[in-house]
């Protein structure tokens, strides 16, 4: 068990250190954040619409898009290099090298997702009075249950001719649950409504979570072998 | 089953399908009283019903199919599950156009989010990921195992989108005028024309699925026989 978590670790710990030292998700996740933040600002009429109300489905879409641009890559890297039949060569089991794979774009996008709610924080005015760790784990399970769709999917991306295109038709239709329930939970907990209300949206997205992973984990095996 | 056999069955199904269907169209427009409260354009719900069945019939195939395929990579189940999702496609698009039409006289608005309907679209969408992802491989036996995974993918989620969009009537009533299967308490006659409409499309995807299959199991025994005389990829399907 510990030398599997190793691996899984291992995995995340090279695509984290790649990042860090290239940079390239991150940027490209980051600057479309502050652009994309930009663009609403001039889309909405706030003299018509309050920033306030729309917030919970600004931030969702934001992520959501945000995710697609980084975790579409998840695979780009080795495939370039052909490090890809490397791996694949190596023991590592396969379903470690998924769970590494999430772990890694799940740290990857937590980053990111903090930045969309400091950017649209700044920039929209939004003022938060619910409870920060209702909101946490709102966010931390939405996220992570989209990670481990989108890391699926990008593999099949790596493994298909019509590559990144092909993922906004297959994750968006599958993406339904994380997006009603944490737009709901979030815009809640932004008007300040009590803890109780969002509990069941907490359960829905830790079940598309822990579902998600398990499949991604036993069907990941089927997209990455050639 | 001999390729005789086959075209018997396919045959004899196709016939009682067709023969079904022309029996519950003049249930429907001569026969069936005119349901009380919503009028005449009830009468779509005896085509629209029995779609929505054999729909899901096939997208509950495709989902054991696919993941036994995995599985057990037994060629006839990719071959079962690629069916299944065409005819589901199929009668999906019917109770997708059906749907808008009573939904114009009955609710006054072609589309609303009711969660049926908005369940019906991300279903479509999902089965139309299924094929561009089995199309979209050089390796046509990749292609298959990627589809399959998409088959199962969208079986699991089926039941959150669900409870995703039931949910969130909830938040909005108003969206709902008229709740689908509920209020109709179904009279002797309007049962039967149901229960012909369920077996005349019963039929018909039962004789199209197995067409379909074995046209399926042609195109694949194609393949081999290019792949074994070194010429070209046959069809993939």
């Amino acid at each position: 068990m510990r030398s599997y978590l190793a691996l899984v670790w291992a995995v995340a710990r090279k695509d984290f250190l790649v990042e860090f030292r290239t940079h390239e998700r991150l940027t490209s996740m980051g600057a479309f954040v502050v652009l994309i933040g930009v663009l609403f600002n001039f889309a909405i009429d706030t003299a018509v619409v309050r920033p306030q109300a729309l917030a919970a489905a600004l931030i969702w879409l934001t992520i959501i898009f945000a995710g697609m641009l980084g975790m579409g890559r998840t695979f780009r890297l080795e495939e370039q290099d052909g490090a890809l039949t490397g791996i694949l060569q190596s023991p590592i089991p396969l379903d470690a090298l998924y769970l590494g794979k999430v772990l890694g774009n799940f740290i990857l996008l937590s980053v990111t997702v903090l930045l969309v709610f400091g950017v649209f924080t700044m920039f929209f005015s939004l003022r938060f009075s619910g409870n920060p760790a209702m909101l946490f784990g709102v966010v931390t399970l939405g996220v992570f249950g989209f990670v481990s769709l989108t890391t699926l999917f990008s593999a099949m991306a790596t493994r298909s001719s019509m590559g990144e295109s092909l993922l906004p038709v297959l994750i968006f239709p599958l993406l339904v649950p994380v997006v009603v329930f944490g737009t709901t939970a979030t815009d809640r907990l932004f008007a300040g409504r009590p803890v109780a209300e969002v509990s069941g949206n907490l359960r829905i997205l830790g079940a598309f979570a822990i579902v998600f992973t398990i499949a991604g984990a036993w069907l990941f095996r089927f997209v990455i072998e050639e | 089953m001999s390729q005789t056999q086959t075209r018997w069955a396919v045959g004899i199904l196709g016939t009682l399908g067709v023969a079904t269907v022309i029996v519950l169209h003049w249930m429907v427009f001569f026969w069936v009283p005119t349901e009380s409260t919503m009028g005449i354009v009830q009468r779509i719900f005896y085509i629209h019903v029995p779609a929505w069945w054999v729909a899901f019939l096939g997208f509950g195939l495709v989902g054991l199919c696919s993941a036994v395929y995995l599985w057990l990579g037994d060629e006839r189940l990719d071959r079962a599950a690629v069916t299944g999702a065409e005819a589901g496609m199929v009668f999906t698009t019917i109770g997708l156009l059906t749907g808008p039409l009573w939904g114009r006289v009955a609710w006054g608005t072609w589309w609303a989010w009711e969660p049926r309907l908005t369940l019906a679209l991300l279903l479509w969408f999902i089965y139309l990921g299924y094929f561009l992802v089995r199309r979209s491989t050089v390796n046509p036996e990749q292609g298959k195992r990627l589809a399959a995974v998409v088959g199962v993918i969208g079986v699991l989620d089926i039941p959150l989108i669900h409870v995703s969009v039931t949910w969130l009537r909830s938040l909005h009533p108003e969206a709902v005028i008229l709740n689908a299967e509920a209020p109709m308490s179904l009279d002797g006659s309007m049962g039967a024309t149901i229960g012909v409409g369920l077996l005349a499309f019963t039929f018909l995807f039962a004789s199209l699925f197995l067409a379909r299959y074995t046209v399926a199991g042609y195109e694949y025994q194609l393949t081999l026989r290019d792949a074994a005389s070194g010429g070209t990829q046959g069809v993939g399907v």
